[in-house]
């Protein structure tokens, strides 16, 4: 009778989380990663920039290399960029060497977003100390970088030329002076990523602004004003893939994986309710509550959904029944010696256990390096995968337990119902 | 409660209906000829790697009416691109991969597509990868088998004994050879997804290994009067109509996606299918074996 009693609660704790879950689902409706609903991914690699790598250059190339915090900062430099573009619900990401992948959903031009994201920014002043033989500069120490800078725009200057403008902070300022007033006659180089935008020569002290010439057009101003503000990356970045996905072929996508695990589940249903009988129609049950459940940690993880992540959670509901089948087949066995139905369950669930815990925590293994070393689409899929296998494991072991031993003992639990005859002393012993 | 249900266990009868390991060399034979075939493919054509592993660009087409290979590998040969990839995945929709080009080149072949056929801006997909960007992603997928395999065997290991770890992950290696080889003979496109695949099939194969693995521990733990091979035979007879119940629920929303589903999750169920198919058949006619004939070999079990 106590046992009734926990099991009893057990479906109410059950029934109360399905519950949640639906309410869950409703106010946090789950969302769709950029494959389902279309939209511009950039992978980029970081590469430290020319200064910081002449020091340790065998760095230079391996992304893992540069520095972690450097490329956090970049992150939240990228970030702060495509606020100013307008782009809702950008997402930034770093993976598991270190590369940037940037999300864009509904972006349907990479090219300027990327344009813009992946520019170094890197404003420098140097002294133009003059002229190699080959007619090259040759340009005297960084003096002042973009970092002190307070604002930018674009605008026109007197001659009607594209130029953009900017401001220096109070540091900024108080440089800039410094560097005008000792040296007045000489050539001041503004420039950026590397590119001597302009060198005029110093007539007088100034210290509160300037501007950058030598700009294709406004578009190009306003782009170079916006990566200004939002101040110098302190990494390069290389293109290491770029990917457009239109809407249409995400909704597809999705349509048709759903098509798919409606039936792919009907069929399982058929299945468990045609071998199992009265034991399938309760596993049903609990894939009800499993499909429930998975959906709502799905949104309440806020983990974007992605095409392989509709995969990883078709493959589990198969995965799903397989504890119950386990736990059926023993427990068809020990009714099949003999004993009461009782204690053929309680015997099946026990038999079953080892196998059921050793094979899952073997996906979970995998799932793990899937998660580890996998890039976006594969950490996707093996979050559902891990999911779904704690997730069957709970409902199967715990939930269909609980209802199983609730009812084994009424009547209507008959050879029927559970797919075995019954030897006929075992139900007279009830 | 518990203690006379294992004394009934040993008086059962223990006949099994089919010798799955006596039979069992017929099916190490398949296999072979199926990973030799593969190795010969290899030799002959290899791979059919996808854009994540070459680098270059895809872009996915929607012409402006219905329009054939011939016609666009026309216009592509005029532009210089005509060995590029081509391949529709609608009547009037292509899938058309290139190697690494800049923006100015792809502008200057859609123009050309534009211009002699009409296609439809957005495209439907513009995808660019860096040459090289590969070599991560394959360095990481290895990392990432080698890691599973290192766990998968360990685990194994310490909840059953050093030969059943070493006899799963031989069958392990088995499904790998077998998905690889199926992929390098049809020459279906091998990809990121294809790796996540491959992943996902040696956790649900090392899932059907234990469930055998762990009715032989059961039996012998309490039957010391047949000889191991009938009691891994008994076994494999025990759990294999669980083994169909679960294959056949796993392989139904995989078989379905593969009949519905776009040209992307059409790859995704192609390699579960065959990877399920191949871990729930090595299981029964690999692995099992394995076990058995170590214990010919070097007995531990009454031989």
């Amino acid at each position: 009778m106590r046992r009734n009693k926990l099991n009893t609660a057990i479906v109410i704790i059950f029934i109360i989380l399905l519950g949640l879950s639906i309410w869950g689902i409703v106010k946090n409706p789950i969302k769709l990663g950029l494959d389902l609903q279309g939209g511009t991914q950039v992978i980029l690699k970081p590469v430290e920039n020319e200064q910081a790598s002449q020091e340790n250059e065998e760095q230079q190339s391996a992304a893992a290399g540069v520095d972690s915090a450097a490329i956090d900062k970049a992150m939240l430099i990228i970030l702060n960029r495509i606020d100013k573009l307008g782009i809702s619900e950008p997402l930034v990401t770093k993976d598991y060497s270190n590369n940037i992948v940037i999300q864009l959903p509904g972006v349907d031009d990479p090219e300027r977003a990327v344009d813009i994201i992946g520019k170094t920014a890197q404003l420098e002043f140097r002294i133009l100390e003059g002229f190699d033989e080959e007619g090259n500069p040759k340009l005297g120490p960084v003096l002042l970088t973009g970092d002190k800078l307070s604002g930018a725009s674009a605008g026109y200057d007197n001659n009607g030329q594209v130029v953009v403008q900017f401001s220096f902070n109070s540091e900024g300022a108080q440089i800039f002076e410094k560097i005008t007033s000792e040296n007045i006659g000489n050539q001041l180089a503004i420039v950026l990523d590397g590119e001597i935008k302009s060198a005029p020569a110093i007539r007088a002290v100034i210290s509160s602004d300037g501007i950058i010439e030598n700009i294709g057009s406004l578009e190009e101003a306003k782009d170079i004003a916006l990566v200004l503000q939002t101040g110098a990356l302190p990494v390069n970045l290389e293109i290491q893939e770029s990917g457009f996905i239109g809407p249409t072929l995400g909704k597809d996508s999705l349509n048709q994986s759903l098509m798919a695990g409606i039936i792919g589940l009907a069929l399982v249903v058929i299945f468990m309710i045609a071998s199992y009988r009265g034991f399938g129609a309760i596993t049903v049950i609990g894939l009800i509550f499993y499909v429930v459940f998975f959906w709502g940690i799905l949104s309440a993880l806020k983990t974007p959904l992605t095409l392989p992540g509709i995969a990883g959670a078709i493959l589990t509901i198969g995965m799903a029944v397989d504890a119950n089948i386990l736990i059926f087949a023993r427990t068809k066995e020990e009714i099949l010696k003999g004993k009461s139905k009782q204690i053929s369950l309680r015997e099946g669930f026990r038999n079953a256990l080892k196998a059921i815990i050793d094979s899952n925590i073997t996906t979970l293994i995998t799932a793990a390096a899937l998660y580890r070393f996998g890039t976006g689409p594969i950490r996707g899929f093996s979050v559902t995968l891990a999911i779904g296998v704690i997730l069957s494991m709970i409902v199967g072991l715990i939930l269909v337990r609980a209802i199983l031993f609730l009812i084994i003992n009424s009547r209507a639990v008959s050879s029927g119902f559970i797919g075995v005859k019954i030897p006929q002393q075992t139900l007279k012993e009830k | 409660m518990a203690k006379p249900a294992i004394e009934n266990q040993t008086n059962t009868d223990r006949t099994y209906r089919f010798d799955f390991i006596g039979k069992g060399k017929i099916f190490f034979i398949i296999s072979l000829i199926i990973i030799i075939t593969g190795i010969v493919f290899y030799f002959v054509r290899g791979f059919n790697f996808g854009i994540d592993f070459l680098g270059g660009n895809l872009m996915e087409v929607k012409f402006k009416q219905d329009v054939s290979v011939s016609e666009i590998r026309k216009v592509m040969e005029e532009t210089g691109y005509g060995k590029s990839i081509l391949q529709n995945t609608a009547s009037d929709q292509y899938i058309i991969r290139t190697v690494p080009i800049d923006e100015a080149e792809k502008d200057r072949i859609l123009d050309e597509l534009d211009s002699k056929i009409g296609i439809n801006r957005p495209l439907i997909q513009d995808r660019e990868v860096a040459p090289g960007f590969s070599k991560q992603i394959t360095k990481y997928a290895l990392i990432a088998v080698a890691i599973s395999l290192a766990g998968i065997l360990i685990y194994i290991w310490i909840r059953f004994e050093v030969r059943f770890a070493i006899s799963a992950i031989l069958e392990l290696m088995h499904d790998l050879m077998i998905i690889l080889s199926i992929y390098i003979i049809t020459y279906r496109e091998f990809n990121i997804t294809t790796i996540a695949v491959i992943l996902t099939v040696l956790g649900y194969s090392v899932n059907d290994a234990i469930i055998i693995l762990d009715r032989v521990r059961e039996e012998l733990r309490f039957n010391k009067r047949d000889r191991f091979f009938d009691i891994v035979n008994y076994s494999i007879n025990k759990t294999f109509i669980r083994s169909i119940g679960t294959v056949l629920t796993t392989l139904f929303p995989i078989i379905a996606l593969l009949i519905l589903g776009n040209p992307t999750l059409q790859d995704f169920a192609f390699g579960l299918f065959v990877g399920i198919l191949s871990g729930t058949y090595s299981s029964i006619f690999i692995g099992s074996p394995l076990i058995v004939a170590w214990n010919n070999k070097f007995p531990k079990y009454k031989k």
